[in-house]
């Protein structure tokens, strides 16, 4: 039986809503919108946040953040970059991506429980931390001529759409299964809920946050991969601001900041949304200056919606 | 001994002194041209607008709620442009354009403030959001259309703007003597004399508790997040100044700079604790390292970095140390 209203009081339904509103202003007002072309375009480009935001709902339901993505990220590229031209085989450097990200990821799981101290902190220092240590290892200059073998991950097709596209929709599979299903997905949100009841549980408390942190830096660095992969280039800001996106993505798809609450489902809808958004502003030629405008302004909207219903 | 430790462990302004000394005395034995008069008074007017700032965040962490504001650099370059703009385009005089432009400050801090404490949107979400918008505003303000579509950076200013960020009063930089000075005394006379600095520290460290005693809780959070665009406003007019270029991009990744030295200065991100000598210092510090790393010839992006290993370093020892003290 489908409880259809709790599906329309779902947040996931109002950014569907949103989508397909926008979908049909886009389609009606340009016309490249609907094109094959421009929809594997979109896709491609909200594969990396996509990928990223499953780790950050998971972080962000233990109620925790990760600003340090962004620099993850640039760092995955950067070491995947030097791997790549130094003509390592592609599935060595998809192993070291993951890595690079997994280590970064695993540093701040241990400072936020073991070294108790607050994630917001922990991971604002690594996010400068982490971008130092990259123009370190980039030595100051760009990375361009990424050697084919790479490349499939981030160009190539099956049955038209991306493989990156496949790969972000299989990791959000996954991790829907993941989180539901799972015991170590329900002490996610578990632990978001209530730190003090899920300790007193029996669930290791330490170890969930470890692995949720932990599995974000491997995500981060996958995506980190496919950036990679699809531009063929890595500068010493490659991934600045990814945080923000990707935040922002979650946030739209309504996970809680508090925690306890969100699914993977949703924050693909909010980084669609935002990809989207992007998207066809460029389409429209309005200036792409004013993207963060409406950016910011539909993070306000939707939380003012969700707002309004929840006090009828 | 042991007692003395565990004194300057429960302080943390007295901790952060000793820190302040440590970094003093390594960075004037090993940077040549460090421990100069010259450089020792110049180094401070670069922490002027990162101190304001981390003023800023320091009253609206102190707030609890989850309170953060991740708009002040964004704030920040839309500031600095509408100033610039005013005075470089319009030709409006500096005298009428710098308050038009503090206004403008405290105006995207009353929208974050009434949307944090009317609508009840979490800081996190009200500021990330702030920040996208502000920073597009900027952008927007700064085309003109003289020459295309593209943001430019307003940089004809007249002479007399320059004198807030560019002027000594006997060797010490105008900035820091009146404006930093002033604000640091205001902001510690508030916070420790007032009744409103113990309503603020009791809204953030119990706000049930504060409601009940009959703190108007609202109109205290509005308030830190208007004295965060105001305290924005002011960086942004003295950056500009000295800088002698209006940016629409000037405030990026302030935010973050901010937050880490509030939080290095001991300010508490669950809120309710939190002192502005704590912030100061911290200030001092970072302010240090990174002119020594400037003068050692560092790259500057490790400026960021030592911030990073400073702010993990300092928790994590502070965290260890109170441990400790507790078996």
């Amino acid at each position: 039986m489908i409880h259809w209203e709790t599906i329309v009081k779902r947040r996931e339904f109002s950014v569907l809503i949103l989508i397909g509103a926008l979908v049909v202003v886009f389609s009606i007002f340009t016309e490249r919108f609907l094109s094959i072309n421009n929809i594997s375009n979109l896709l491609l480009q909200t594969a990396g946040i996509v990928t990223a935001s499953i780790g950050m709902t998971m972080v962000i339901i233990t109620a925790g953040i990760d600003v340090s993505v962004g620099s993850t990220m640039g760092m995955a590229c950067a070491v995947s970059g030097l791997a790549l031209t130094a003509g390592l085989p592609a599935l060595l450097v998809f192993i070291v991506a993951i890595a690079v990200g997994l280590i970064i990821g695993l540093f701040n799981g241990a400072l936020i429980a073991y070294g108790e101290i607050p994630p917001i902190i922990v991971t604002l220092g690594t996010m400068n931390l982490v971008r130092a240590l990259m123009y370190q290892v980039l030595g100051g200059r760009w990375i361009s001529g990424i050697p084919p073998t790479i490349r499939f991950i981030g160009l190539g097709k099956m049955l038209g759409i991306p493989i990156s596209t496949w790969i972000a929709g299989f990791l959000i599979i996954a991790f829907t299964y993941f989180l539901n299903m799972r015991p170590l997905g329900r002490y996610i949100y578990a632990v978001g809920n209530n730190q003090e009841a899920a300790r007193i549980s029996g669930i290791n408390l330490k170890t969930t946050l470890v692995f949720v942190y932990a599995l974000t830096g491997a995500l981060v660095g996958f995506a980190g991969l496919i950036y990679v992969a699809r531009t063929g280039i890595v500068q010493t800001n490659t991934g600045m601001g990814f945080e923000l996106d990707v935040i922002a993505a979650v946030v739209l798809g309504g996970t809680s900041i508090l925690g306890g609450r969100g699914t993977v489902v949703g924050s693909l809808l909010g980084a669609l949304l935002v990809g989207i958004i992007k998207n066809g502003m460029i389409l429209l030629n309005v200036p792409a200056l004013s993207e963060g405008l409406v950016i910011g302004v539909l993070i306000i909207v939707s939380v003012l919606l969700d707002l309004l219903r929840s006090k009828r | 001994m042991k007692k003395f430790w565990d004194f300057v462990i429960e302080n943390r302004s007295l901790f952060l002194a000793f820190v302040f000394l440590g970094v003093f005395l390594v960075l004037s034995v090993l940077v040549p041209g460090f421990f100069t008069l010259y450089n020792l008074t110049n180094m401070t007017q670069y922490g002027v607008e990162l101190g304001l700032l981390a003023f800023a965040e320091t009253m609206v962490i102190i707030s609890g709620g989850g309170g953060i504001d991740l708009s002040v650099g964004s704030m920040m370059s839309l500031v600095a442009i509408v100033i610039g703009v005013l005075i470089g385009r319009v030709g409006i005089p500096p005298l009428l354009a710098i308050p038009v432009g503090l206004m403008c400050g405290a105006s995207m801090g009353l929208v974050n403030g009434m949307l944090v404490s009317r609508i009840k949107i979490l800081p996190l979400i009200v500021t990330l959001a702030g920040l996208y918008v502000y920073r597009s505003l900027a952008l927007i303000v700064a085309v003109d259309p003289q020459f295309g579509p593209n943001p430019m950076p307003v940089s004809n200013f007249p002479e007399s703007f320059y004198f807030v960020g560019q002027y000594r009063i006997g060797g010490i930089p105008f900035q820091v003597l009146c404006i930093y000075l002033p604000v640091l005394i205001l902001l510690h006379f508030i916070l420790t004399r007032t009744g409103y600095g113990r309503k603020l520290y009791g809204v953030g460290s119990n706000e049930k508790a504060a409601l009940f005693s009959g703190i108007n809780v609202k109109n205290i959070r509005l308030s830190v997040y208007i004295m965060s665009g105001i305290l924005s406003g002011l960086a942004s007019w003295i950056i500009t100044s000295r800088i002698a270029s209006a940016r629409p991009d000037i405030g990026t990744g302030f935010e973050l700079q901010a937050i880490t030295i509030a939080v290095l200065g001991g300010v508490s991100i669950q809120g309710g604790e939190g002192t502005v000598l704590g912030v100061v210092l911290a200030t001092f510090i970072i302010t240090m390292l990174n002119n020594g790393l400037q003068l050692a010839g560092i790259h500057q992006i490790w400026q960021l970095g030592a911030l990073g290993v400073v702010l993990i370093g300092s928790t994590l020892l502070n965290q260890f140390l109170i441990k400790r003290r507790k078996l």
